[in-house]
């Protein structure tokens, strides 16, 4: 349920971009920030160490702009991806409408997918939610790697079938702008007052 | 929308915390990160992304406090040269931010924080079935979807 103030005429959303550590979630992120015109966007705001990993997220407001006097405000957040970081991937979970999850194509780094992925959906279940039916897209990163991971490998680990699946390499931001469009859109078709 | 429409329930508890104070600028927040009600001047903040980070602060401390054996610590304060943070919970799930300048006002913040903050509590009970119907008077969901859904195939474009 997005947050509605009346006091600040505005609608607001949260999408969360979920995955294992280094898959690319913060690239999406600035790749988004990089292509989105001047007048949607805001300073994106990074939380990361030293080695720019992301220590606690990265958050990004983006205003597509005012339907009936309410704007319409995306607050993108990303989650840190390093396994110690669950209490912190949990807590930015909360208030979520909807869920990127961002997978490594890379060989092998598969078991650190499906474990983020199962973790992923016991965190949605903890705020009461149904991680088979809440929206979500599947981004397989990085298919410019070699050998990547087949699309449809993570769907049959984790018994996942429906979820809108986009192949990206976020570094070039290729499938990043498809993949927000689509959570966006499942996001706005559930809307409800 | 007219003046008399605005949710004053929210708003006149944070201008008079504001007034009676000397603060600069009070806010309210939800633990999701969404600030909902403001007061005072908030030309010099970006209340979004304020409103996020103070959300998270508030968990990550909520965590600890949880580590040494608390449910949570229901008061913050951040302490700077100039401008000093002092967070308080309203609710379980609403957090009061107040920013000020002079620190020797420290208890008078404190003070005012508590006053506004009992009076915000009973609001923020019915706030949210509140707004909903505010807005669900104010807002046709399939056209707003129809638009909303335009909008973001024109911002969300591969380029």
């Amino acid at each position: 349920m997005p947050h509605i103030s009346y006091e600040r005429r505005e609608i607001a959303f949260k999408l969360v971009y979920y995955g294992p550590g280094m898959s690319g979630k913060t690239t999406n992120l600035a790749q988004i920030h990089k292509r989105l015109a001047a007048e949607v966007k805001t300073e994106m705001i990074s939380l990361d160490t030293h080695e720019d990993r992301t220590l606690f997220f990265d958050f990004m407001p983006v205003e597509l702009g005012s339907i009936d006097g309410y704007m319409i405000r995306f607050n993108m957040y990303t989650v840190p991806g390093q396994v110690y970081y669950e209490a912190s991937r949990r807590l930015i979970l909360d208030g979520a409408d909807g869920v990127v999850f961002v997978a490594d194509s890379q060989p092998g780094r598969l078991e650190e997918n499906v474990l983020s992925y199962k973790r992923m959906e016991q965190n949605l279940r903890s705020y009461k939610h149904d991680p088979r039916n809440f929206p979500m897209v599947l981004q397989y990163n990085k298919r410019d790697c070699p050998s990547a991971l087949p699309v449809g490998t993570l769907e049959r680990e984790v018994s996942c079938h429906g979820v809108p699946v986009v192949e990206a390499v976020a570094t070039e931001g290729r499938g990043v702008m498809e993949t927000v469009r689509l959570l966006s859109r499942q996001i706005v078709e559930r809307f409800h007052l | 929308m007219t003046n008399e429409a605005t949710d004053v329930k929210l708003t006149v508890p944070l201008f008079d915390l504001v007034n009676d104070s000397g603060a600069l600028t009070a806010l309210l927040i939800t633990k999701e990160g969404h600030a909902i009600a403001e007061a005072g001047d908030t030309s010099y903040l970006n209340t979004t992304a304020m409103a996020a980070l103070i959300a998270g602060m508030f968990s990550a401390t909520r965590e600890v406090a949880r580590m040494v054996g608390e449910s949570q610590f229901s008061i913050l304060l951040q302490q700077g040269s100039n401008r000093h943070i002092h967070i308080s919970l309203v609710t379980d799930s609403v957090m009061m931010v107040v920013i000020f300048e002079d620190y020797q006002r420290i208890g008078r913040v404190r003070h005012e924080a508590r006053k506004a903050g009992e009076k915000l509590m009973a609001s923020l009970r019915t706030n949210e079935s509140r707004v909903t119907a505010q807005v669900a008077g104010e807002l046709c969901v399939p056209e707003f979807k129809e638009y909303a859904l335009n909008l973001i195939d024109r911002i969300f474009t591969a380029k």
